[in-house]
């Protein structure tokens, strides 16, 4: 396994986002036990200290938990934890272009709301 | 720990080290860039203590280097002018090996040797350029080395046996830690292997950072000129480029006064820069790079 390192995105960032997938496709569930840092370091070819920042995020949002001695496991509802922040990050970035390209386009408030609402209720395609 | 304080080298007057200050941890990876003739050779000989400081003072866990046996046991250069004696073949200079360093792991050599298609009955001599810096790199792998010195390692060797040796680097790394200090013109190249970054430019240290710090050192922002112009004074410029109607500045993150999201409300893009190009933009010569020779 790779990861990208031509990409802007760090590679401890890429390592978190890999975890978080592998929980959303349940290949890591509650409870059960993570990759150690050296584990990652090994599987993705990366420095041990980067694979570990990795982890750190994940630990500091709650989505693993640390036992002592033992290594890190996934927090009971991480699953729904990450598609939660998922749902609200993809759908605010969507929300700032649509306001974007209204104020682009002299769309008013009213307009924008009444367009949101008529899609809501299916008045438009 | 290694320590230098205010290191200073003079090749008949001229400087190669201007007074490097730093503080290496034990045990990381350490990255050392730098532009052509910044410094980092000269930096490395000064820490194997094949070279004595012109001033300043350099310490390895309170050892200085030069002419010391505690030092020369416990630390390796790998460098291209390695000489190895002209009369005895690759099995020779493994076996005289386990004389000098303790941890020595002969096996190890072997089988890597091997792997790369080297007969031990080669003279080093008569090694292809890169066959000879795949030699040394695991020779300097098989010494075990608490300090492990590797000047442009990779030089010559073709791209497959590149990328396995560095993966050797690492498997080594993890199995036996140890202070592993690489230099390379190449970031890119090293960034998955590195903790940490040591940028030299004319002698003296531009930077020290982790990586993750690097690559958060600066952001590119790309907009209509006269959007841009007007956020001149609000950041440190590292960099700018200007292609009508278009501009970009690079610029140091910490000094912007403004947030992402007033950036993009005034159209302008921010995005983000690798440590590779911070690095580039932090020793270059001009703020606008090539482009300013022919203006």
């Amino acid at each position: 396994m790779n990861v990208n390192v031509e990409s802007t995105t760090p590679i401890y960032v890429q390592i978190a986002d890999w975890i978080r997938n592998e929980i959303l496709a349940d290949r890591l569930t509650a409870d059960g036990k993570v990759y150690s840092q050296y584990q990652l370091a090994e599987m993705f070819n990366i420095n041990p200290a980067t694979a570990g920042k990795g982890l750190t995020i994940l630990l500091d949002e709650n989505i693993l938990y640390k036992k002592r001695g033992l290594g890190m496991f996934v927090t009971v509802g991480a699953k729904d934890m990450i598609l939660q922040t998922r749902r609200n990050e993809t759908l605010q970035q969507l929300a700032r272009d649509i306001v974007l390209e209204a104020r682009r386009l002299s769309v008013t408030d009213d307009e924008l709301i009444n367009l949101i609402q008529k899609m809501q209720r299916g008045e438009c395609q | 720990m290694i320590q230098c304080t205010e290191l200073t080298k003079s090749y008949r007057g001229k400087q190669a080290l201007a007074g490097v200050t730093c503080a290496l941890d034990e045990q990381k990876i350490i990255g050392l860039v730098g532009r052509n003739g910044a410094g980092k050779s000269t930096m490395l000989k000064i820490l194997a203590g094949h070279l004595k400081p012109t001033d300043g003072e350099v310490c390895i866990n309170n050892d200085k280097p030069f002419n010391n046996l505690t030092v020369a046991t416990n630390t390796i250069l790998i460098e291209e002018a390695m000489t190895f004696p002209n009369n005895s073949d690759v099995a020779h200079i493994l076996k005289s090996a386990e004389k000098f360093y303790p941890n020595w792991q002969g096996d190890l050599a072997k089988k890597l040797l091997s792997y790369a298609g080297l007969s031990p009955k080669n003279f080093h001599y008569n090694l292809s350029k890169g066959q000879r810096s795949t030699f040394n790199l695991i020779y300097g792998l098989a010494s075990r080395c608490a300090v492990t010195l590797l000047d442009e390692p990779m030089n010559g060797m073709d791209e497959a046996i590149r990328s396995d040796m560095y993966r050797a680097i690492l498997k080594e790394y993890i199995a036996h830690p140890r202070t592993i200090i690489i230099s390379s013109h190449h970031l890119k190249e090293i960034e998955h292997l590195i903790e940490e970054i040591l940028l030299i430019d004319n002698g003296k240290v531009a930077l020290h950072e982790s990586l993750e710090h690097m690559q958060q050192y600066a952001v590119r922002l790309i907009g209509q000129r006269d959007a841009l112009e007007q956020y001149r004074t609000q950041a440190n410029i590292l960099f700018e480029k200007q292609e009508a109607p278009f501009a970009e500045m690079v610029v140091q993150a910490q000094t912007l006064t403004l947030n992402e999201q007033q950036l993009r409300d005034a159209n302008i893009q921010v995005l983000p820069v690798s440590a590779s190009d911070v690095c580039k933009y932090v020793t270059a010569k001009s703020r606008g790079g090539i482009d300013d020779v022919f203006e």
